[in-house]
């Protein structure tokens, strides 16, 4: 088996050779039949890499602890879903994720763009191949995830980083890998215009599209990452800077800056040169981000392995890249040149230009403070470094002036804005924002940077708002339709605006949750049983600790109560766990409560299981939650905006009356429906879990039912037994019967760990659930839509909107 | 040189200085310096009162009863150094796991400030039993 595998990246590394020939050879001669054997071979990369993947899955779940990968990233107690998620648990194995996407999405992108862009097809194929071939010569060469023990192989891997054995972890690498992945396909559109010299606007649709997927992708590994930062590393925050996530950070600002800049280059055929800049740039730190993370250049706490040769590799790749791609911008400047000048600046061209400069200097920013150290050392022989701090200091400001850009761009009009127009555009959000920078000082909160955030939220929110209301109000004037059915129309007509309007309001949210932080709340405590501490308006008391075991690790878990204004309002059980085979790092289970105001956030510090006092850090973490909800809208929006034109066909026909609304009630009585439906566990299985729940009574065994060190015989567990099967009896559920038992003893203890983890990430998982299954609703009523638009082609077209086209005025479509 | 390069090239020259300008100033305060404990030894009172970022080994680490007050030795290529720490530590912060800490030297000892503590995690792409590596590498 690992024999195939190495045979079948080899025999990847011969086709994507041949498709890079092939179409290169195919490109110059205008040969049809070479470029589509070009592309045949291309497809077929993408089929080898899914046969490697599959190999490469196939040993991870049957223990073939004779390919040294496996053994050292799994082992056989783990459960078969990180089983499969070791697959990018190591660098290897990354790399061979990072090519099989690759290959997946070059296909789907040329198999998509395949007629459309004819003349570009076999130079974007070249372009991807070339780097495959890089990735894959870096895997036959250096790190092939095949490589096999040589003499005699272990019974037993040494096991997946219990840090890394965890939900998020398992969807977060592969979402930044698949955010990375995507953008190399705008790189490879954007060098394949450049080579051909078709550098009409045509290009740019295939290459903002791509970016927009790249992009979401990207975000939604970024919140990911906060996310598994926040609930698995107990530190109480989301983002700290490290070099590993400022790598992903990069290109995301490059992608947000050109998915702006387009914009203008569209409209006014203006920043040619700038757009191709930033798509190169984009890929450039995909790649440079890789390099920092994986070759040791950087060193960071997450301490990566050094590897001068792979430093070395990669050194060579970018160097090849910069040469080629801006090699071929300089050649092709006179066909760049601009179509337009700027008006004015005080225009909405002006305000994407001020926003791409903060974006990319905010690039560069992080960059330098993230390459420091290096640079100081390389310069100076003195290892100096910046920490946290440093880069608040400066993104706190730069983040702010984003944000008031959100806001003022869509209120200026193209070419130049007059006076009036700017005063009554301007005239609600800024008292919105008044308004709400002074309840928000009436409330208490200090904090300059949150103060002067919460103010701009406002401020963005109500133009976001305004700009709404303003489209549905023109639109409802002409056609007539109810208010719902004049704004999903609004937003048909013209998803890519109204959709990054929403991506700007989940912004918004996620801004609301970065102000927070400003006045978060920490303190720790070292309590014995019964003892209390305050954090804000919250107090905590230490209850009990427990220790219990499964067969992959061992737990020791806090019971604590929190109490708000004298009312016990949660019970929370942090714990630690011990991973057999990783006993010398066991994992921080934080325990929280989560709320739309604050969260409440514990962490077991430390704890002495014979005398059951504990430390705990205990953080109060406000609006923290509408981080992630702002990515739920963002993705929404991002959906809206990436719809193919076919799914809103609708929007040109006349709906008939009403429709919308009534879609929308529908999807609103579904929801909870949905949400509501719960499975019911079978009898034998919940006596299981209940066993499992319930400590035993013995006395000082401190284990739960199932795993009482006196067996079988134990009086207590006797005793606990027969309470067990009599509540069974009367038909109780799981937590009826945990709340019969406290009563029964008079306290949480009772119980092995109180809190359903289960529901907590159900809980965490629901806005997302909602914003997919309505996106897809849309999605579904959207196509349904467009086909009896077909059927029915013969309707004439609506009436033109007047008064709307009047408003679109600033979009002067027609005087380019 | 028309009129047009030479407004962007001063406003470019401008902001560039400004940005740098000010880049500089606050480098000042916010870099630390990060240093291993025998570079330290050599001359001790040149680091006094500096930021630093200490990394070595921990040893005789101890705790006062009922508190959160460590006190502890970082040790690196057989220099070593007395050091206390108020607060919560890492999982992996115990005797000869490889620290860097952040703080001050102070003539009675290095003084890590609160959650100052940073113990090397080892990362998904370096198993715990590459990570260690001895003294003096």
């Amino acid at each position: 088996m690992p024999l195939l595998g190495s045979f079948t990246l080899l025999a990847t590394f011969v086709v994507a050779a041949y498709a890079l020939a092939a179409c290169v050879a195919g490109g110059r001669r205008r040969s049809r039949a070479l470029i589509e054997s070009g592309v045949g071979a291309f497809y077929t990369t993408a089929a080898l890499m899914t046969v490697a993947s599959g190999i490469l899955i196939h040993a991870f779940v049957t223990g073939n602890y004779a390919i040294k990968y496996v053994q050292r990233y799994s082992d056989a107690a783990q459960p078969l879903a990180y089983k499969i998620t070791s697959y990018w648990g190591g660098l290897d194995g990354s790399i061979m994720f990072w090519v099989f996407l690759l290959s997946v999405f070059g296909t789907i992108a040329v198999a998509v763009n395949r007629e459309r862009h004819r003349e570009l097809i076999p130079w974007v194929v070249a372009i991807i191949a070339a780097v495959e071939m890089f990735f894959i010569f870096i895997m036959v060469v250096h790190n092939n995830p095949f490589d096999t023990f040589v003499a005699g192989s272990p019974a037993d891997g040494k096991g997946l980083n219990p840090l890394l054995q965890n939900f998020y972890m398992a969807i977060h690498p592969p979402s930044l890998y698949t955010g990375f992945v995507a953008m190399t396909i705008p790189y490879a559109f954007g060098m394949a215009a450049l080579i051909t010299g078709h550098l009409d606007d045509a290009w740019l649709r295939a290459v903002r599209r791509w970016t927009m997927i790249g992009w979401l992708f990207l975000t939604f590994g970024l919140t990911l990452g906060m996310l598994w930062a926040y609930e698995e590393l107990g530190w109480g925050g989301f983002w700290g800077w490290d070099p590993v996530e400022n790598a992903g950070l990069l290109p995301w600002f490059t992608a947000t800056a050109f998915l702006h800049s387009v914009m203008v280059q569209e409209r006014r055929g203006m920043l040619r040169v700038w757009n191709v800049t930033l798509v190169i740039t984009t890929f450039f730190l995909t790649i440079f981000g890789t390099f920092m993370t994986r070759s040791g250049v950087v060193q960071s706490v997450h301490a990566f392995g050094e590897d001068p040769w792979l430093a070395k590799l990669f050194t060579g790749f970018m160097v090849l890249i910069v040469t080629f791609s801006f090699g071929w911008v300089i050649y092709r400047l006179p066909l760049l040149k601009s179509r337009h000048e700027l008006d004015s600046w005080v225009s909405r061209e002006a305000a994407f230009l001020a926003n791409n400069w903060i974006l990319l200097f905010s690039a560069f920013f992080v960059l330098f403070a993230t390459m420091f150290p290096t640079l100081s050392e390389a310069v100076r022989g003195q290892r100096l470094t910046v920490g946290p701090p440093f880069f608040n200091m400066w993104m706190r400001p730069i983040g702010l002036a984003l944000l008031v850009l959100t806001g003022v761009a869509p209120l200026l009009a193209w070419r130049k804005s007059t006076l009036t127009n700017l005063a009554q555009s301007f005239a609600w959000p800024v008292a919105g924002a008044m308004v709400t920078t002074a309840g928000v000082v009436a409330l208490g909160i200090t904090v300059w940077a949150s103060v002067i955030c919460f103010g701009l939220c406002a401020f963005v929110a109500v133009t976001i708002l305004q700009e709404f209301i303003r489209g549905t109000e023109v639109r409802r004037g002409t056609s007539g339709a109810d208010i719902f059915s004049a704004l999903v129309g609004l937003v048909a007509r013209q998803r890519r605006r109204y959709g990054g309007y929403i991506v700007h309001l989940g912004i918004v949210l996620m801004f609301l949750g970065f102000a927070g932080q400003g006045y978060k709340q920490e303190e720790n405590m070292k309590l014995n049983p019964g003892q209390q501490g305050t954090v804000g308006r919250f107090t905590v008391r230490h209850d009990a600790i427990t220790v219990t075991s499964d067969d992959q690790k061992q737990m020791i878990t806090g019971h604590v109560t929190v109490f708000r204004g004298g009312k016990a309002i949660a019970e929370l059980t942090p714990a630690r766990w011990f991973f057999a085979k990783h006993e010398d790092q066991p994992t921080t289970e934080v325990a929280m409560r989560r709320a739309p105001g604050e969260d409440v956030y514990i962490v077991l510090a430390a704890y002495q299981v014979d005398t059951q006092n504990a430390t705990y850090a205990v953080t109060v973490n406000p609006l923290v939650n509408w981080i992630w909800l702002g990515f739920a809208v963002l993705a929404f929006g991002t959906g809206i905006a990436l719809l193919p034109e076919r799914a809103f066909a609708f929007a040109g026909v006349s709906m008939p009356e009403g429709t919308a609304t009534t879609t929308l009630l529908l999807v609103l009585l579904l929801l909870p429906g949905l949400a509501g439906a719960q499975t019911v566990v079978p009898r034998s299985e919940l006596r299981k879990q209940l066993e499992a729940d319930i400590m035993c009574t013995c006395g000082g065994c401190m284990a739960p039912m199932n795993n009482c060190p006196m067996g079988a015989g134990c009086h207590g567990l006797k005793e606990q037994s027969e309470k067990l099967d009599k509540y069974l009896a009367q038909g109780m559920n799981r937590d009826q019967v945990r709340a019969a038992f406290i009563a029964d003893h008079g306290g949480q203890d009772v119980l092995a760990a109180p809190l359903d983890e289960g529901f907590n990430r159900l809980a965490w998982a629901l806005p997302y659930v909602v914003g997919v299954s309505g996106a897809a609703m849309v999605g579904l009523v959207a196509r349904r839509w467009s086909r009896r638009a077909d059927g029915t082609a013969a309707t004439p077209e609506a009436p033109p909107e007047d008064a709307l086209r009047a408003r679109l005025d600033d979009e002067l479509r027609d005087l380019d | 040189m028309s009129p047009k390069v030479l407004k962007i090239a001063v406003t470019c020259f401008v902001l560039a200085g400004a940005l740098g300008g000010l880049m500089y100033t606050t480098l000042a305060e916010g870099t630390e310096y990060y240093i291993h404990v025998d570079e330290v030894m050599k001359d001790p009172a040149a680091w006094q009162n500096k930021k630093l970022q200490l990394h070595g080994f921990v040893g005789d680490l101890r705790q006062r009863p009922d508190s959160l007050d460590y006190k502890f030795h970082v040790q690196f290529n057989g220099k070593v150094i007395d050091a206390r720490y108020t607060g919560v530590v890492p999982d992996t912060f115990k005797n000869e796991s490889e620290v860097v800490l952040k703080g001050q030297l102070h003539p009675d000892g290095f003084a890590v400030e609160p959650n100052g503590v940073m113990a090397k995690c080892p990362s998904k792409y370096n198993p715990a039993t590459a990570a260690p590596r001895t003294a003096g590498s």
